[in-house]
């Protein structure tokens, strides 16, 4: 447990000093300022009503959760694979006294902790910006359910980010993940919208999966089924990437 | 004496038909060996599956008595490496590359990292980036961060790549004292027949994937004027120069 502590912290001081994490989270903040700024626009411009305060963050959730947060997280995963594969700078880190498959999973759970910290510093500003725009509206049972659907959405782009990560290992470049992510990405969509009776086996669609928690009535059923559904291509995707991992030559 | 790497019929063949086969040796502590060979004789596969970042179609390799696949961890707790081009995190300064390694060795402190940057000449650009930075300074690193754990066994492959006159001259005199001094075993791969002369204790010569050669420098030198002398007799009499 302690080589892996020393792995897990590794990483992250890598993600923490790469620019690109950093602009990452910037990034995300930004869309959420545009967000009210926009919502603020059209409603004194047209007087159309726009989100409100209690709103506001689930609103910026629904978008963040399709755009920025998984090209963002996709991004950083192509980086700490792909970017480490190119030029093969990850034998510095493989002749160290360290297996392979701490250095996997801590590689993991830096991508986990990244997109975790993306979500909260979104859900945190949203509630900033809600409470500076309308705070009427805005309540506490509320703000703990927006946090939950908050929290609850890191499962799902965790799934992603290994799927990511098992295109790192199947493709050389990281520009070709990228692009390979992107396409397999819009694919998955538009396959749910076409054929929505196997919506659930595309794993896009577990990103809106935040909604069933804000039900009034728990819809447990269905949350397990997707659970689960997550939970086996989570598990199938980890397992596939870290076999390619051990089994590469550097 | 303690036997520090013991390789067993040791062969990797890859898809275009080169690697290494059947390769067997045993080196002891406090030995500098030389891996001599032209580029391309396997030198490097050899050393990339000592160092688990390859694996072998069949043999072994035991570093310290532990298995190189299954016992990883306690096989390269003592070993510091440095395979081919020196690479680090471009974003990251020389001296913060230095500290992601040494967090794996319990102790090594801060100290240490500052001597290691002091001894391989790099003190000054400790805090700069190394995409900046020239091939000999990034070998320079590279070998700081091999040496950086005070390793009991060094794998150098190629380390006077990249290195100027007096970083050769640096190398040289860095390995025969680890090895007078604290007693490291080095295990250097080169194609520069000079330097190996000049440092090591014993020679392998590779050549085609196959080890065709060990003997000790003094006894090679003693029947040649030269290691280059032998070198080419050891390869001619294999069939080819």
């Amino acid at each position: 447990m302690a080589v892996f502590k020393i792995a897990l912290i590794n990483e992250l001081e890598k993600l923490y000093k790469k620019k690109k994490a950093l602009a990452a989270i910037v990034f995300s903040l930004a869309v959420i300022i545009l967000g009210q700024l926009a919502i603020w626009g059209v409603r004194a411009g047209f007087g159309i009503r726009g989100a409100g305060g209690g709103e506001f963050p689930l609103l910026i959730l629904s978008v963040v959760i399709k755009t920025v947060l998984p090209l963002f997280v996709a991004l950083a995963a192509i980086d700490s694979f792909s970017g480490e594969f190119s030029r093969n700078i990850i034998r510095v880190t493989l002749t160290r006294p360290v297996s392979r498959f701490k250095i996997f999973s801590a590689k993991v759970v830096a991508a986990a902790i990244f997109i975790l910290l993306n979500l909260l510093s979104i859900f945190f500003l949203s509630i900033l910006i809600s409470l500076f725009f309308n705070y009427k509206s805005l309540t506490v049972t509320g703000v703990a359910s927006t946090f939950w659907a908050y929290m609850v959405s890191l499962l799902p782009l965790l799934v992603l980010v290994l799927g990511v990560i098992l295109l790192a290992h199947l493709l050389k470049s990281g520009l070709a993940v990228f692009f390979a992510a992107v396409l397999l990405f819009l694919a998955s969509e538009l396959l749910a919208l076409i054929l929505p009776q196997y919506a659930g086996l595309f794993i896009t669609s577990h990103l809106g999966w935040y909604k069933l928690w804000l039900a009034h009535t728990f819809p447990l059923a269905a949350v397990l089924r997707k659970l689960l559904l997550m939970l086996g291509s989570g598990v199938m995707l980890f397992v596939g990437s870290f076999y390619l991992f051990e089994r590469k030559e550097f | 004496m303690e036997k520090i790497i013991e390789i067993e019929e040791l062969t990797k063949i890859y898809p275009n038909g080169r690697g290494i086969e059947d390769v067997s040796l045993e080196i002891c502590q406090g030995e500098i060996f030389g891996f001599l060979g032209p580029k391309g004789a396997g030198k490097t596969t050899a050393m990339k599956i000592m160092t688990g970042l390859i694996k072998p179609d069949r043999g072994a390799v035991r570093l310290f008595g532990y298995d190189i696949i299954d016992q990883y961890e306690a096989a390269m707790a003592g070993v510091g490496v440095l395979i081919e081009v020196a690479e680090s995190y471009p974003y990251l300064s020389a001296h913060d590359n230095l500290q992601q390694f040494a967090r794996y060795y319990p102790r090594v402190d801060e100290q240490r990292i500052e001597e290691v940057l002091a001894i391989t000449g790099m003190a000054r650009y400790q805090h700069e980036k190394p995409k900046k930075f020239s091939l000999g300074m990034k070998q320079r690193l590279g070998l700081a961060a091999a040496i950086l754990s005070r390793p009991k066994l060094l794998i150098l492959d190629e380390p006077f790549n990249g290195l100027d006159v007096q970083g050769m001259i640096d190398v040289r005199n860095l390995v025969k004292r680890l090895a007078q001094e604290e007693g490291t075993t080095c295990f250097i791969s080169s194609h520069l027949i000079h330097d190996v002369e000049l440092i090591c204790t014993r020679i392998g010569v590779i050549y085609n994937g196959k080890i065709l050669n060990i003997a000790s420098t003094e006894n090679i030198l003693k029947d040649y004027a030269s290691l280059e002398n032998y070198f080419v007799n050891e390869v001619e009499r294999n069939g080819r120069v």
